[in-house]
């Protein structure tokens, strides 16, 4: 109960957490819907002010005006009266049917994309997002919210997007509070939807807004607008290099492919093992089998986690079968060097690799 | 008139013990009077409330602060973090709190309990058409409601109450714990539909004579409604988590993408019931609502038709606009008819508000508890219901689906509507029950503390909600922290609320005073029999001579007149004579 208590107390003391410039909300504007889709929110609001206020203040005026005094009967008045009864039942109805209409008109247009969107594919995992971007780009850029480190998407301002997603496990959905725009991601089918951010310079958070279990709450990202010209330069920052080493490489999967929704770089547990140390180690299976950590094994992990459960954790790993070759194998080579043993067998293999380099463009000057 | 003072043991309190301790364990487990069967559903439906209010109070605990959990327990390590509960432990705690209060609290809460005790004295009957189906629906209640609790004691499901596909039916360990619970939902499905058949022809075969359905008092006109919706909607259910069953324990693909089935189909089904089941949770609140508003205002209920007769078309409408709850998820097409029906079916319950709102003019208005909660009711069922209008219109549902907005939005209808009727309707009949008063005061003190603290909580989540803050999330924000701090401190007062209630019951069941027949001025037939009602309800058989809200004119049975002063005979031919007696 202390403990419960000191918590209640300390709980200023919370995780780090970089917010979006501005917050998010209502007061922000940050697509071209918001006009329209404020415009009517804020009538239902006001409308639903007026029945209110008119039903409470009556309310309040007859609980005043004829509270119970000793002895004194009710007053005798009509029990119906079908003209009063028509009215409240009319206006009402003719009032929400305007409004329907209204709601429709705005609906439609919330959902007819522009023929020049631009399109970026969106997938949705247990328990992170990516985007891939019509050259192949991914964004390498997290931001840490709601402690967790989410992905940093760009949009260009002033152009439709549009969003073609589908899910591998469970259902998802794409929320963007900003823009209020939302819509269930399914696996096995695409869904669309689109967009036009208004602002360049301008952040805005992503929710997972359909519960898909542990990481629901930290399935998040961040969008930031840019310029049409700044943002095509970013889609040529975040195309991945070919040159990239398989560890470097390594290290930005990490965070687009969604390991670090539940895998930590060090040695804490999260929803799954932390990395650091793995390789090398003796790792125990639910069955009471154990084997030790090497390529193979954390091949088969990757590609068919559902296979073995370690101890202590649930199964929960969606698979990653189908992963491109190159990527598992720089997934492999980051997660080696976050161990001591890992990290010597890359230094050396390193060494090695260099060494051939060094070789060969001495061979080169000697040709040339 | 006492009970006690007669020779004929039928003529006794029905609370009257039969010999010893055991001897009267056994009559009440083999009871088929309804009276026993309602008070044993009351205390079961309370329990249940009062675990859905526990698990409700740790989410709002964890909530208090917006990280995450590192581990399970409360250790050294959660002080320095700020946290209470890993995720998975509050996701398990949602699913519970909403499961619980669904199916074991709001759906049986009224019609089960209050609807099984004063449905057959207000039409003045002996008992339920079928007393002895009326036992077994209470055994398979009991008997659902195990296996939802071993669900809860193997660890507990994690799947949300709406136990939507494909999550539900993937990851092993929760496998058979899913299991469980649905059967325990499917099992529940059939008590639910075995009283409401009870009811229904209760409802048509068992009227006192003299009593025309009209005559009837709006309380049963809301039951009905709701029975003939629990034996239409509930097999729904019933197919949906077997289907769902099936699929997990057989690996049939059905709902499954990966095994060739449709996620939205089980939505589509899930809704199908569960939308119906909304207006089985509200409209018997709505029921008790008309009781409390004409009793305590002593007036005829206005437009008592319009009321009856909305009660049949909310139940009517409410089968055809399950489709509100997927706008982000079904084609556009389907939404916007989906979207029309919805605003279709505002209008009943508008019609209801304004009636009553209607029936207080010129009222003698009594500010006792019951009132103050059917006051209360009026207030956050006007809200639940207007917020509704902004999830009915398509682009703004899109905004607020699967927000806070929606969270508050049912709270405030299901909450603020049924739970605060519910403790209306308990205060309002309580000494009928149990023949015993309570502390006015000090349920007075207990209204309020529900009331301001219920508002806190959830007002709080319209405004997050609006902003933009999802639900079922464990973590969230730093934006959104004032708002969550703000609800958990309401939970607090809410809490508070509930357990003045709670000391208020129990001493009134030790050292209250002894109620009389009719407390409250009441003219329907419950109020004509002792309280607590005898074993066969009626002394002799009720004739029924005048409406059940004719206060204008008939003195209420067992009172003194000068309590209860009738106003003078008309004089003008301008007034409208209120129903007279004949």
């Amino acid at each position: 109960m202390i403990s419960l208590l000191n918590n209640l107390c300390g709980l200023l003391a919370s995780a780090p957490h970089v917010p979006v410039e501005g917050g998010v909300g209502l007061h922000r504007k940050g697509s071209t819907f918001v006009t329209q889709h404020d415009m009517l929110f804020w009538f239902i609001f006001w409308l639903s002010v007026f029945f209110f206020v008119l039903l409470m203040g009556l309310s309040a005026y007859f609980i005043f005006k004829y509270r119970r005094r000793p002895g004194v009967p009710a007053q005798r008045s009509a029990s119906h009266n079908t003209p009063l009864e028509l009215t409240w039942s009319v206006v009402p109805l003719v009032i929400l049917l305007g409004l329907f209409f209204w709601a429709f008109h705005v609906y439609m247009d919330m959902h007819m994309a522009p023929g020049d969107a631009e399109e970026i594919n969106v997938t949705a995992q247990k328990w992170a997002w990516s985007w891939v971007y019509d050259n192949g780009a991914e964004a390498q850029e997290t931001r840490r919210i709601a402690d967790q480190d989410v992905p940093v998407f760009a949009v260009p301002a002033d152009k439709p997007v549009r969003l073609i997603m589908h899910s591998t496990d469970v259902i998802h959905s794409l929320y963007v509070p900003d823009f209020r725009v939302k819509l269930d991601v399914f696996p096995m089918r695409y869904t669309t939807m689109w967009f036009e951010a208004s602002k360049a310079g301008e952040e805005h958070y992503l929710f997972c807004a359909e519960y898909c279990g542990s990481g629901h709450s930290q399935m998040g990202a961040v969008i930031k607008v840019l310029e049409m010209n700044d943002y095509l330069q970013w889609k040529q920052d975040n195309t991945l290099d070919d040159a990239l080493s398989p560890v470097e490489l390594g290290g930005i999967l990490y965070r687009t492919r969604g390991c670090n929704a539940c895998h930590a770089t060090d040695d804490r547990s999260g929803e799954g093992p932390g990395w650091a140390g793995i390789y090398g180690s003796e790792r125990r299976f639910t069955d009471g089998s154990t084997t030790t950590a090497d390529e193979n094994y954390l091949r088969s992990q990757i590609l068919d986690p559902s296979g073995r459960t370690l101890e202590g954790y649930r199964n929960v790993m969606p698979s990653y079968q189908g992963m491109p070759e190159r990527e598992l194998n720089a997934l492999i080579a980051f997660i080696k060097s976050l161990s001591a043993k890992g990290r010597e067998e890359l230094d050396a293999v390193e060494e090695e690799i260099e060494a051939a380099l060094e070789e060969a463009e001495e061979d080169e000057n000697s040709q040339d | 008139m006492s009970a006690s003072t007669h020779d004929d043991h039928h003529d006794v309190s029905y609370l009257h013990p039969k010999g010893g301790f055991f001897a009267t364990v056994w009559d009440w487990m083999t009871t088929i009077d309804h009276k026993k069967i309602g008070v044993m559903y009351l205390f079961a439906t309370l329990f249940a409330f009062f675990l859905g209010g526990v698990f409700a109070l740790l989410v709002r605990m964890e909530l208090f602060s917006p990280t995450k959990t590192i581990i399970d327990a409360v250790t050294e390590e959660t002080v320095v973090t700020g946290q209470i509960f890993s995720p998975d432990t509050y996701n398990r705690l949602f699913t519970l709190h909403g499961a619980i209060m669904v199916f074991l609290f709001i759906i049986p809460a009224i019609p089960a309990a209050m609807g099984n005790f004063f449905l057959p004295l207000m039409l003045g009957a002996k008992d339920v058409a079928f007393p002895r189906l009326n036992l077994m629906s209470w055994y398979i209640y009991v008997t659902g409601a195990a296996f939802s609790l071993i669900s809860i004691l193997l660890g507990g499901v994690d799947t949300g109450w709406t136990f939507y596909t494909p999550y539900s039916i993937q990851g092993d360990e929760e496998h058979w714990r899913v299991v469980f619970m649905t059967t325990g939902v499917f099992i529940l499905g059939f008590s639910s539909i075995l009283t409401g058949m009870n009811f229904i022809v209760t409802v048509h075969k068992l009227r006192a004579p003299g009593m025309g359905w009209f005559d009837m008092p709006l309380f049963i006109w809301a039951i009905y409604a709701t029975s003939i919706i629990q034996v239409l909607a509930t097999p729904v259910l019933g197919v949906t988590v077997l289907l769902l069953t099936v699929e997990r324990l057989f690996k049939v693909g059905i709902f499954d993408p990966a095994l060739g089935g449709d996620p939205v189909l089980y939505q589509h089904f899930f809704w199908f019931y569960s939308h119906p089941a909304v207006y089985i949770m509200i409209l018997p609140g709505m029921g008790i609502m008309s009781e409390l508003i004409g009793v305590h205002a002593r007036k005829k209920i206005f437009g008592y038709r319009a009321v009856a007769f909305s009660s049949l078309g909310i139940a009517a409408i409410s089968f055809i606009v399950w489709g509100h709850h997927m706008f982000t998820a079904q084609g556009e097409l389907a939404s916007a008819i989906f979207s029309f029906l919805t605003f279709l079916v505002a209008i009943p319950s508008a019609i209801k508000v304004f009636n009553w709102v209607a029936t207080l003019y010129k009222g003698s208005i009594a500010l006792n508890t019951p009132m103050c909660y059917a006051l209360g009711f009026l207030f956050t069922f006007s809200i639940g219901g207007l917020t509704g209008i902004f999830l009915g219109s398509l682009p703004t549902d899109l905004h607020l689906h699967d927000t806070y907005f929606i969270v508050a939005h049912f709270h405030y209808v299901m909450m603020g509507g049924t739970a605060i009727a519910f403790m209306g309707g308990l205060h309002h009949w309580w000494p009928k029950m149990f023949g015993k008063m309570y502390s006015e005061r000090w349920a007075l003190v207990g209204f309020a503390l529900v009331f301001i603290g219920f508002n806190v909580t959830f007002f709080s989540q319209f405004l997050m909600g609006a902003d933009g803050m999802p639900r079922r999330y464990a973590t969230y924000v730093d934006e959104f922290m004032p708002f969550h701090r703000a609800s958990t401190i309401g939970s607090w007062i809410l809490a508070l609320g509930f357990f003045v209630h709670l000391f208020v019951f129990v001493h009134s069941l030790i050292a209250g005073r002894k109620a009389p027949p009719n407390p409250w001025g009441g003219l329907t037939l419950e109020w004509t029999t002792d309280s607590p009602p005898i074993e066969h309800n009626f002394h002799h058989e009720p004739l029924v001579q005048h409406g059940p809200y004719d206060f204008d004119d008939v003195v209420p049975p067992h009172c003194d007149p000068a309590d209860y002063p009738l106003p003078e005979p008309i004089e003008s031919d301008s007034l409208k004579p209120g129903r007279t007696m004949h």
